[in-house]
């Protein structure tokens, strides 16, 4: 069996809902999807695990519908499930097992027969660099290793779509920069989800921003700073700003006035994804 | 159904762990062997015959049963059950896989009872073929409410103990070292609820150490269905 790389997929999501009782997960989303990389970035409990568990057909929507590639993810599961790869939020290895053990484990799950799916796994943990540590008991491995592990499973897929959930929560500086690496040799389309605006605009080039249940803003990354266009960042602890978060005063001025406002002790800094946050976060709270 | 999975699944999961971490084999043993040892001394060796028997069953029931805080574990910290939903595999495949690996860990203990039950004379070829039937229906069973139990547990924090207490309350008050004949019947039909109950009636009657109750048979089997039936309705593989 081979699985076939269509070049990027496309995902159609239209007035998407998940309500967990009296809390609204999702509260109507409507996003088409074309990127190679995109990623969906917010808050935690912005809704985020929860769209990427209803488009990886992990869990059922409350209302809406989504199509990937034109097959509908609640009705389309069979397809949907040999076509995709869907990396769970905080996966880890299981300890016991290998990291050879896991990938070739997982392949043979997704309806390989042993040979390709050892041949498969030697290959993807070859690109990932992680050769010597194939053989290795999982709890053996570094966090950065163990992340990396999952990434391998999707490479040696070869998957059109690949769904990771937040996937360097919790690493070292390290450990990211060797899962971001990874996860750029990975073929077909992806989808992350991240809290972390420096790895959205790293390697994203379609950003989804969620907050509470809904979507603020979409577009590639110059796209969505393109409102910061000639500004810079001006923080300051005495508060005093346009925006006030965790005790920092943050303004936005054009980079013409940072030398004046350098000199009375504030902080100046380059626009980032964490800015559109900022921005939008505040005009949600006031 | 993906055999292959199942297998793949087994030996990894099941084999290698024997493989790799070895206390697992020396606690499974641990409970079973020092009961041997108090019925021996209590009994002064009277008995000697329904711990060899009650051991194998209890090396079954005990590792399968408590295999929930491994299922609830990996579902909810290691999240190796959402990697599999995505995938060709259903959920029995998932859970026969895990119940396969569970019986791995029990293997060490069975050959330990096998050599003592030899040395004792007790097997023949018929009640070796039939405890062996016995095992498989109560490994199926208690497998399927392992997963019952770890489908229903929340939080990581209350996996291990949940699993720990029922694997004792369903392992340890049953029949299984002692006579089921010592037990009033009413007792004997509400502890019936645990497949080892049945399996050790059943057992003891087939190696001749008590009358045989062939309702117990009827009780095994169905047990086994209508576990097996609630065990994939509560399995959380799509969530809703």
């Amino acid at each position: 069996m081979l699985n076939v790389i269509c070049g990027d997929s496309m995902i159609r999501i239209k007035g998407l809902k998940k309500d967990y009782g009296k809390v609204h997960a999702l509260k109507g989303i409507d996003l088409t999807l074309k990127g190679r990389i995109t990623a969906i970035i917010g808050r935690n409990g912005a809704g985020k695990t929860t769209l990427m568990r209803i488009l990886s057909t992990q869990l059922m929507p409350t209302e809406g519908t989504a199509e990937i590639d034109g097959h509908d993810v609640i009705k389309d599961t069979g397809w949907l499930r040999k076509t995709i790869v869907s990396i769970p939020q905080e996966a880890s290895p299981i300890s016991v097992l290998t990291p050879y053990e896991q990938i070739k484990l997982y392949l043979i799950a997704k309806g390989m027969d042993a040979r390709s799916a050892s041949e498969r796994t030697k290959r993807a943990l070859k690109v990932m660099s992680m050769s010597d540590a194939a053989n290795m008991p999982a709890d053996e491995l570094s966090g950065g290793m163990k992340r990396k592990v999952f990434v391998a499973m999707a490479l040696a897929y070869n998957s059109a779509i690949t769904f990771m959930d937040e996937p360097t929560t919790g690493l070292d500086p390290i450990s990211r920069l060797e899962v971001w690496s990874a996860i750029k040799k990975l073929n077909g389309s992806v989808i992350i989800t991240t809290h972390y605006m420096e790895e959205a605009q790293d390697l994203a080039d379609d950003v989804v921003m969620v907050e509470s249940g809904k979507v603020l803003e979409h577009g590639s990354v110059k796209d969505l700073l393109s409102k910061f266009n000639g500004k810079i960042r001006i923080e300051s602890t005495s508060r005093r700003g346009a925006y006030n978060v965790g005790g920092l005063g943050i303004s936005y001025v054009g980079v013409g006035k940072a030398d004046a406002y350098l000199k009375k002790g504030y902080t100046a800094r380059q626009i980032t994804l964490e800015d559109l946050f900022i921005v939008n976060g505040v005009y949600l709270e006031s | 159904m993906n055999p292959k999975f199942i297998a793949a699944m087994s030996w990894y999961y099941g084999f290698s762990t024997l493989k790799r971490s070895y206390s697992y084999v020396i606690v499974s043993l641990m409970m079973p062997l020092t009961i041997l040892f108090i019925v021996y001394i209590i009994s002064h060796g009277a008995i000697i015959e329904y711990a060899v028997l009650g051991g194998f069953i209890i090396m079954i029931a005990s590792n399968s049963l408590s295999s929930a805080g491994d299922a609830a574990f990996m579902r909810l910290q290691l999240r190796i059950q959402d990697l599999f939903v995505d995938t060709s595999i259903t959920p029995m495949d998932y859970m026969l896989a895990l119940t396969i690996s569970y019986a791995a860990f029990a293997l060490p203990g069975l050959a330990i009872f096998a050599v003592m039950g030899i040395v004792l004379k007790m097997f023949t070829i018929l009640n070796v073929l039939l405890l062996i039937a016995i095992l498989i229906m109560l490994l199926v069973s208690s497998s399927a409410i392992s997963f019952i139990i770890s489908s229903r547990v929340k939080h990581v924090r209350n996996v291990w103990g949940i699993s720990a207490i029922i694997s004792t309350l369903l392992t340890m008050i049953p029949p299984t070292f002692y006579p089921y004949t010592y037990l009033p019947k009413i007792a004997l039909y509400i502890l019936a609820l645990s497949p080892a109950t049945p399996a050790a009636v059943l057992a003891q009657g087939y190696f001749g150490l008590a009358p045989k109750m062939l309702s117990m048979l009827g009780v095994l089997m169905a047990e086994v269905v209508i576990y097996m039936v609630i065990a994939r309705y509560f399995v959380r593989w799509r969530e809703s």
